[in-house]
């Protein structure tokens, strides 16, 4: 016997709510990651509860053709995200130092570690300066890998949106590359 | 490097307690339980009985704001207000007909043989509310040395209210009813 889908165990739980307690145990230490990276460990840990907590409160709106809960609860995660931009921020510009320092030990040139050292700061600057969702859908993108149909759904935007937003954070980051692209990112 | 790469080298996996996920679920499971659990009904429901229910049920929101349960009315055949309940805070109570049971209306008996007492969050405004909707006030507003304001009304029928809120903490052993409190 195959085990139940998201969609059915979300449609049993209007009538038995015990059993949103599996869709917790499926998809919790994704979410918990999720929020890991992009607000650190200790905001995370604080909000997956609450992820679930709202995502149970509206599970009559989930749409019970989508066989899977996972988009939905990202998306209900970036709604709380905004309200941590400054952990998030900060988290952002800690990956981006570790990320430099990281890069120093390569093999090739010092020249191309000293470019990292430089670079990654101002993608992190880049990537905070974007607006909101284009934020939000370059990092459910390029972060936690998913496809731009499910970064439609997590965001409840038609693909096309979507799409048009990441090429819109594609050409921001691109700048940074280009030789002669632009020197400063607004930064905060 | 293509842009997208160049997002993920700023991918950092956080560093959770282990206990990180019991606590979420904690949080979960409480919201289910509450939904899980029946809506509590409170033990006792005073039954109060009146001649005119409908004009009862008006006076009674408008003067105390207490509001119907429109799923809970008793109607017969012929299409007559037989009963009603109404709730106020966590508590109900039934209004009536009176004859068939026993009870009877004060405008009919000529006495209260009891009244109800109901605590309110604003005593004053309470107060206020019932005066403008025209219930006779028994006992004005008045502060009590055990920390209760309250005051006293008799709605259309003659039934007597009595309203109350704490306004202070008194320990128990301090508690002595002076003349004229009530």
């Amino acid at each position: 016997m195959s085990l139940p889908s998201d969609a059915e165990l979300i449609g049993r739980s209007l009538n038995e709510p015990e059993a949103f307690g599996l869709i917790y145990d499926r998809h919790a230490a994704t979410v918990l990651r999720f929020l890991g990276r992009r607000v650190g460990a200790e905001v995370a840990e604080g909000l997956v509860g609450e992820v679930f907590r709202i995502a149970f409160e509206r599970r009559k709106t989930f749409d019970a053709s989508r066989v899977t809960a996972l988009p939905w609860l990202y998306g209900i995660g970036s709604n709380l995200l905004l309200k941590h931009r400054r952990a998030e921020a900060r988290r952002l510009r800690a990956n981006a130092r570790m990320a430099a320092a990281g890069e120093a030990p390569d093999k090739r040139a010092g020249a191309a570690a000293l470019d990292a050292r430089l670079l990654f700061p101002r993608v992190a600057d880049a990537i905070d300066a974007l607006p909101d969702g284009e934020r939000e859908a370059l990092l459910l993108f390029a972060w936690e890998d998913l496809s731009y149909q499910s970064v439609a759904e997590a965001l409840e935007l038609p693909i096309g949106t979507v799409r048009s937003r990441l090429n819109r954070a594609r050409a921001q980051l691109r700048e940074l590359l280009e030789p002669g692209g632009k020197k400063r990112v607004r930064s905060r | 490097m293509k842009p997208v790469d160049l997002a993920r080298k700023l991918r950092r996996e956080a560093a959770f307690e282990p206990a990180a996920l019991n606590r979420g679920k904690a949080v979960l499971m409480a919201a289910i339980r509450r939904e899980a659990e029946p809506k509590r009904r409170p033990t006792i429901v005073p039954q109060v009985p009146y001649q005119d229910i409908s004009a009862a049920l008006s006076f009674l929101e408008r003067a105390f704001g207490f509001r119907e349960i429109p799923t809970a009315r008793f109607v017969s055949a012929d299409g007559v207000l037989l009963h009603a309940t109404m709730e106020f805070g966590n508590s109900l109570i039934g209004v009536g007909g009176q004859g068939h049971h026993g009870a009877i209306s004060p405008m009919s008996g000529g006495v209260e043989s009891q009244f109800i007492s109901v605590q309110v969050d604003d005593v004053d405004a309470h107060y206020q509310r019932a005066v403008a909707a025209g219930a006779r006030i028994a006992n004005e507003l008045r502060d009590h040395s055990w920390g209760e304001r309250t005051y006293w009304a008799l709605d259309i029928e003659g039934h007597r209210w009595r309203f109350g809120q704490p306004i202070r903490e008194v320990p128990q052993s301090g508690r002595r009813r002076r003349p004229g409190e009530h």
